[in-house]
């Protein structure tokens, strides 16, 4: 048995997963029922992407990213990692860059008087319904993931708009129906990011989430290549 | 006079035979030999049973189990949190313990440490061990200053300067303020076996009091420069990592590892925390250990380990063979 005396990933993480789930749950406590409001924000902006106002979805995500920049991370997350204050800018400057996304119309995919994303066809389809899949299981799958999995409390729920994770996820999935070209790969920087960090943050804690974080950020990568591959012209205002 | 035995003198004599030809073989004879071949000099056991060694060059002792914050003492402004760090801190020092490390890289471990001390008042057994850290911003009297007011004492009973951040700006200003009694103690502090080679440097000049560095059963590197020349200079020192980060306890026990029978027989080892910590308070040139932890049946147990007996030389190279063999 060896213990070796290289600086390990945990190494970095200056708090412990009880540390972290407490977290998690003062925010359900501080802000509940916010999330009520959040989720159906979250679920009207899938139903805009998909029927191609994707202005105002975009309109939409940004206020979304700047709460959870300063709730989550100026508020919460910074007690316990100094990054923390900093990464709230990083999540306010990505809120910035959806509102200019909004305001510009650039990168965008389709226009409202064309036929939904989802009716796209060859490999635009793939990355529609990645980006379908992506952003319900942010929204939905994501906030049940610990409470049916692992039987931990429903106060342990990450919910759209209130934490972290399902934000990036579920505008990884909104990103990959909307965008398209440069703005798209732009655009993912931050969530995927962001996924990643806290990816090995739960991997560095012993946490099952760890692993379906990864397989969103591979099928993500997989959406991000069908929607970069060449294709018939579609609407592309840039 | 007379001299024949009566029935009860001879049961007497008889009893006592019975248990000197016993003895070598019993726990608390192992015990004495082994506090004997762990630095007797420098040893003593308090009145609650926790093992004691003098520290530096004055005749102050420490409980050789200590507590760290590092993670687990970082629980922001959570009032749940913060009681549970709270009993924590209660339980340390009812089972004997004294010094507390942190450090103001450790995020809010500091203010938890001041909320613990606020409830609970300052023990008299509290020794406060703090680090400064350039990263933390301001000099090195205002981090002084800041984090006193954090942990909410008068003053710390020992300052270090945190993996030797700039370590000749920050320990002439400690120098400074020890002499003007504003510090106990200074040091320096290092981990994961790095920077050995300045950390005997700073130790050879002599001017430090103690010295934090990384010891436990797989990472022995400080035994061979370090441990011996903090003993030449009487420096103290505080062994950080026990548990490599808490890998390797949690490697033993995931691996459905037992203890062996002789650990128990001879070290009075019953868990696998007293395994890895009376390997470490056992080396003569260690101090203390400052395992941390957030669950007081953990803490029970590390506590536990402080308590006799010790292994002794060959029982510490025989721990080590044993793990090595795993």
């Amino acid at each position: 048995m060896n213990g070796g005396a290289s600086y390990q990933l945990q190494d970095f993480i200056p708090f412990t997963i009880e540390i972290y789930v407490r977290l998690l749950e003062r925010l359900n406590e501080t802000l509940w029922p916010l999330h009520l409001i959040t989720l159906t924000l979250g679920m009207a902006v899938v139903w805009l992407a998909l029927t191609n106002r994707t202005r105002l979805a975009c309109l939409f995500i940004a206020p979304i990213w700047t709460f959870v920049a300063v709730a989550f991370f100026m508020q919460h997350y910074a007690e316990l990692n100094w990054a923390g204050g900093y990464i709230g800018y990083v999540f306010f400057a990505q809120a910035m860059l959806l509102l200019v996304i909004s305001l510009s119309g650039k990168g965008i995919h389709t226009m409202p008087q064309q036929k939904p994303a989802v009716f796209l066809g060859g490999v635009d389809k793939v990355a529609v319904l990645i980006g379908i899949a992506i952003a319900l299981a942010g929204l939905i799958a994501l906030p049940l993931l610990a409470p049916l999995t692992t039987g931990a409390s429903w106060q342990q729920a990450e919910v759209f708009g209130i934490h972290a994770d399902p934000t990036a996820i579920t505008t990884l999935g909104l990103l990959l129906i909307m965008l398209r070209g440069w703005v798209l790969w732009l655009s993912m920087i931050i969530p995927a990011c962001w996924l990643l960090i806290s990816a090995l943050t739960l991997w560095a804690l012993d946490a099952s989430g760890a692993i379906a974080l990864i397989a969103i950020q591979a099928t993500g990568l997989i959406g991000l290549m069908a929607a970069s591959a060449p294709k018939r012209k579609y609407f592309i205002k840039s | 006079m007379n001299n024949r035995f009566t029935r009860r003198q001879s049961l007497k004599l008889l009893g006592a035979s019975v248990a000197a030809s016993l003895l070598p073989s019993l726990p608390l004879f192992g015990q004495s030999m082994a506090a004997l071949s762990a630095g007797e000099h420098s040893q003593n056991t308090s009145s609650d049973g926790l093992y004691q060694k003098r520290y530096g060059k004055s005749d102050k002792t420490l409980p050789v189990i200590g507590m760290g914050t590092w993670r687990t003492f970082n629980v922001g402004r959570d009032p749940q949190l913060l009681n549970a760090r709270m009993e924590v801190v209660r339980a340390f020092f009812q089972l004997g313990g004294g010094l507390i490390d942190s450090s103001p890289m450790y995020g809010s471990a500091p203010d938890v440490m001041g909320y613990a001390l606020q409830q609970l008042g300052i023990p008299s057994r509290l020794f406060s061990a703090e680090k400064v850290w350039s990263p933390a911003g301001g000099s090195t009297r205002e981090q002084v200053d800041d984090l006193q007011s954090r942990w909410k004492v008068p003053q710390f009973d020992l300052v270090q300067v945190h993996n030797l951040t700039d370590w000749r700006e920050h320990l002439a200003e400690l120098r400074d303020m020890k002499a003007e009694g504003k510090i106990g103690y200074i040091g320096i502090t290092t981990s994961h076996g790095r920077r050995h080679r300045e950390i005997e440097q700073i130790m050879a000049a002599g001017d430090i009091d103690f010295v934090q560095l990384t010891y436990n059963i797989t990472q022995r590197r400080a035994e061979s420069r370090l441990l011996p020349l903090a003993e030449e200079q009487g420096i103290a020192v505080i062994a950080n990592r026990p548990y490599n980060g808490g890998s390797l306890i949690k490697a033993l026990k995931r691996r459905g590892e037992t203890l062996p029978e002789w650990a128990q027989a001879e070290c009075g080892c019953t868990t696998w925390a007293d395994f890895l910590l009376k390997y470490i308070v056992s080396h003569p040139g260690i101090t203390c250990v400052i395992p941390a932890t957030t669950q007081l049946e953990h803490l029970q147990e590390n506590m536990r380990a402080g308590h006799h007996p010790m292994p002794s030389a060959s029982n510490r190279q025989r721990m080590v063979r044993y793990i090595e063999s795993l």
